[in-house]
């Protein structure tokens, strides 16, 4: 099915809520910044030119030392290469560093000072480092990246279980209803957090089982949601006149009721987004999220607000999830009032 | 006679529990419609009329299964509806078809007119995609709309044209029964008359049987056979069409036909009206049901219920105790 002309006319409405649709470019160039991270922010050169030969390390398996002629079999370190081909600038060789020539999990230690190091642009770690001199930048773009995706993940499992059952109890009623009902009832006040807490001391969850775990637990809301709204749909002569041509339910599930419900979930995306990256990011904080060394958001927070004296390392993370969070949250609002301009018009 | 009905209900009834104020009250039943027993030959055209509420609408989504009844038969084509299993009653369904009340509700917002209108080939074909639109331009032709009607969405339409694309689907297995809820009561009166046309036009071309509820008289007088006037769930008075208009016999349809205005001023003047509300159909009245509003009413009506009986022989079925003096004393506000 194409896009109906009510969609175009909410995408035309989202469009002049330039606010949100300026964060909404903005989100997606983060995004896309974030998925092709290794080119801006690896300590892996972006182009080595070396004997009249290309190469190109970013992504790939590593390169020993020996190809450059450094003599030896692990991966090469190319702040040293770097210093080999400034100290002879007629070889012919060079190389394109990334924009943040560090990555993430890379502790990079000054000679005669400890980390952390203060933000400089001399040494090139722009927001500083963390406690284990970690460039901060560098740690900030594959949080995020992990937690975009992390939270995209879960929004998808959460969605899928939600619409599906919320659906069939709208759609079926009777018996199927309640039961699931009561099921959603308990779910709703099990303490989330608290058994991902007492799992995670058990087992270390990684990144699919954690996002299962999570999931499992947050597609109730939307269930209420959908069943009304199946409900509703059901009932309306449209659905009639499909079953009295001879629809099967199959047929009027797929083609009748959910294009006419599922469209509005779109204004839950957002803040479903901005659930799952606080989620994610609480349990990092709290040391039960993905395991150490993952770079992530959550664990900069703790070690900052650890170690005040070292304000940067808060600040970074707690700039950088304030900009994200709003901007996501900007773009949920105008949503919303992309869909319904009457009712969401309080930020106007 | 009757083995050459196309349709015959008999006593069907559709119930709809009501909620209860206390979890010890009886359960409580909102009686829609009550008893009903009608008949369709193929071809012909049955008119139902009767006011706002009184269970038009369920009766007919009743017969057409897509209510489940609580009690009664429907026989369509030598099948039970009301016992056919889910698959049967699919493979059926081309043969009886409805047109809604509504042109709004009626039809899917997010689909266009011509995935509206290839919905029934998809379901009931092997039609090939060419040979589905092929078919939808030759619909959309039958029922009057544009060629280029069939990219457009149903919000694009006015009314009656929304009605034409209802109409368009319904006739495109070609049915034996049409069943047209109030097809044009939510429309303009410029409009009705030439949806009315429109499906005159069809039933003569495919011999269609019609089953055409309306809120008055007037509208079904020309386009039905048979006529029958339904109070409250059930059936008053039920007779040929030229029959009904000169010899009604039950109150209630008397008092419908004063109702219709009449253009000519010398005409007399009825002074009688329907008064009062509705009774609620979950508390209908003791005896007969219209006992609370009629103008002859006796105190037997307020005890026992008329039930619906043959009068003159000429298929005209009446349910009132006083039906004879009624008639007696009605003086026809038409000339005929
Ligand atoms: N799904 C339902 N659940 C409960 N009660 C219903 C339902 N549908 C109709 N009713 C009730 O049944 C009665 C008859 O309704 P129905 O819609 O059949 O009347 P109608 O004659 O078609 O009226 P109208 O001319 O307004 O369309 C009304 O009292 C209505 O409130
Ligand atoms: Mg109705």
């Amino acid at each position: 099915m194409m896009f109906s002309p009510q969609a175009k006319r909410r995408w035309q409405r989202f469009k002049s809520l330039k606010r949100g649709y300026y964060s909404f470019y903005a989100i997606c160039i983060l995004i896309f910044v974030s998925l092709f991270a290794e080119i801006w922010v690896n300590n892996r050169p972006v182009i080595i030119h070396y004997n009249d030969t290309l190469y190109f390390p970013s992504y790939g398996d590593i390169i020993p030392g020996d190809t450059f002629g450094l003599g030896y079999q692990w991966e090469t370190n190319y702040r040293d290469l770097k210093q080999v081909f400034d100290n002879n600038p007629d070889s012919g060789n060079w190389m394109l560093e990334a924009l943040v020539p560090y990555n993430p999990f890379e502790n990079h230690f000054i000679e005669g000072e400890f980390p952390p190091y203060a933000p400089s642009i001399e040494h090139r770690h722009y927001l500083g480092t963390d406690m284990a001199g970690r460039d901060i930048l560098s740690r900030l773009v594959y949080g995020f990246r992990i937690a975009i995706l992390f939270s995209l993940f879960l929004l998808t499992i959460s969605y899928v279980i939600g619409i599906t059952i919320g659906a069939l109890m709208g759609f079926l009623g009777g018996g199927f209803d309640l039961i699931f009902q009561r099921i959603i009832e308990i779910l709703s006040n099990v303490p989330i957090l608290y058994i991902i807490m007492i799992v995670a001391s058990i087992i270390t969850p990684n990144f699919w089982t954690l996002a299962l775990m999570l999931g499992a637990f947050s597609w109730m809301g939307l269930t209420w949601y959908m069943r009304t709204e199946t409900y509703r749909e059901n009932t309306r002569e449209y659905v009639l006149a499909a079953r009295s041509i001879g629809a099967s339910n199959w047929r009027i599930m797929f083609k009748h009721i959910l294009p006419n419900s599922v469209s509005i979930l779109v204004t839950f995306f957002p803040f479903s987004v901005v659930s799952g990256i606080t989620a994610l990011t609480s349990l990092d904080y709290l040391g039960f999220g993905l395991p150490a060394p993952t770079p992530s958001w959550g664990e900069l927070l703790q070690q900052g607000t650890s170690n005040l004296d070292y304000q940067w390392i808060a600040a970074s993370a707690v700039i950088a999830l304030t900009i994200v969070l709003t901007l996501v949250t900007f773009i949920g609002e105008a949503i919303r009032e992309a869909f319904d301009p009457k009712k969401y018009s309080y930020f106007s | 006679m009757s083995q050459h009905n196309l349709l015959t209900v008999s006593g069907l009834s559709k119930f709809f529990p009501v909620k209860k104020h206390s979890l010890f009250g009886d359960k409580q039943y909102l009686r829609a419609v009550d008893n009903v027993d009608l008949y369709i030959k193929p071809g012909e055209t049955l008119g139902i009329v009767g006011e706002s509420g009184c269970g038009k609408s369920t009766l007919a989504k009743t017969i057409a299964r897509l209510y489940a009844s609580s009690a009664g038969e429907v026989h369509f084509h030598g099948a039970n509806l009301t016992k056919l299993s889910q698959k049967a009653l699919r493979s059926i369904r081309p043969k009886i078809q409805y047109v809604f009340q509504d042109p709004y509700e009626s039809l899917n917002p997010r689909h266009t007119v011509g995935s509206i209108l290839q919905e029934p080939f998809i379901i009931h074909t092997q039609l090939s995609l060419q040979e589905r639109e092929a078919k939808v331009k030759a619909l959309l032709d039958t029922v009057g709309l544009p060629e280029h009607a069939i990219n457009k969405y149903p919000h694009e339409f006015s009314g009656g044209q929304r009605q034409r694309i209802g109409i368009a689907r319904a006739i495109a297995l070609e049915p034996d029964l049409l069943i047209c809820d109030e097809p044009v009561s939510a429309l303009d009166v410029s409009v009705q008359s030439q949806i009315i046309n429109l499906l005159n036009e069809l039933q003569k071309k495919m011999n269609l049987a019609i089953l055409f509820i309306a809120h008055d008289l007037a509208v079904v007088k020309h386009i039905s056979d048979r006529i029958s006037v339904m109070y409250l769930g059930s059936i008053v008075e039920s007779a040929d069409s030229d029959e009904l208009f000169k010899r009604p016999r039950h109150p209630y349809t008397q008092l419908l036909l004063e109702a219709i205005p009449n253009p000519d001023p010398n005409a007399k003047r009825s002074e009688r009206r329907i008064t009062g509300e509705l009774p609620s159909p979950i508390n209908p009245p003791q005896g007969c049901r219209f006992s609370t509003r009629c103008p002859m009413v006796e105190p037997r009506c307020h005890s026992t219920r008329p039930p619906l009986i043959v009068t003159d022989g000429q298929d005209h079925q009446v349910a009132c105790h006083y039906h004879q003096q009624s008639f007696e004393n009605w003086e026809s506000p038409w000339d005929y």
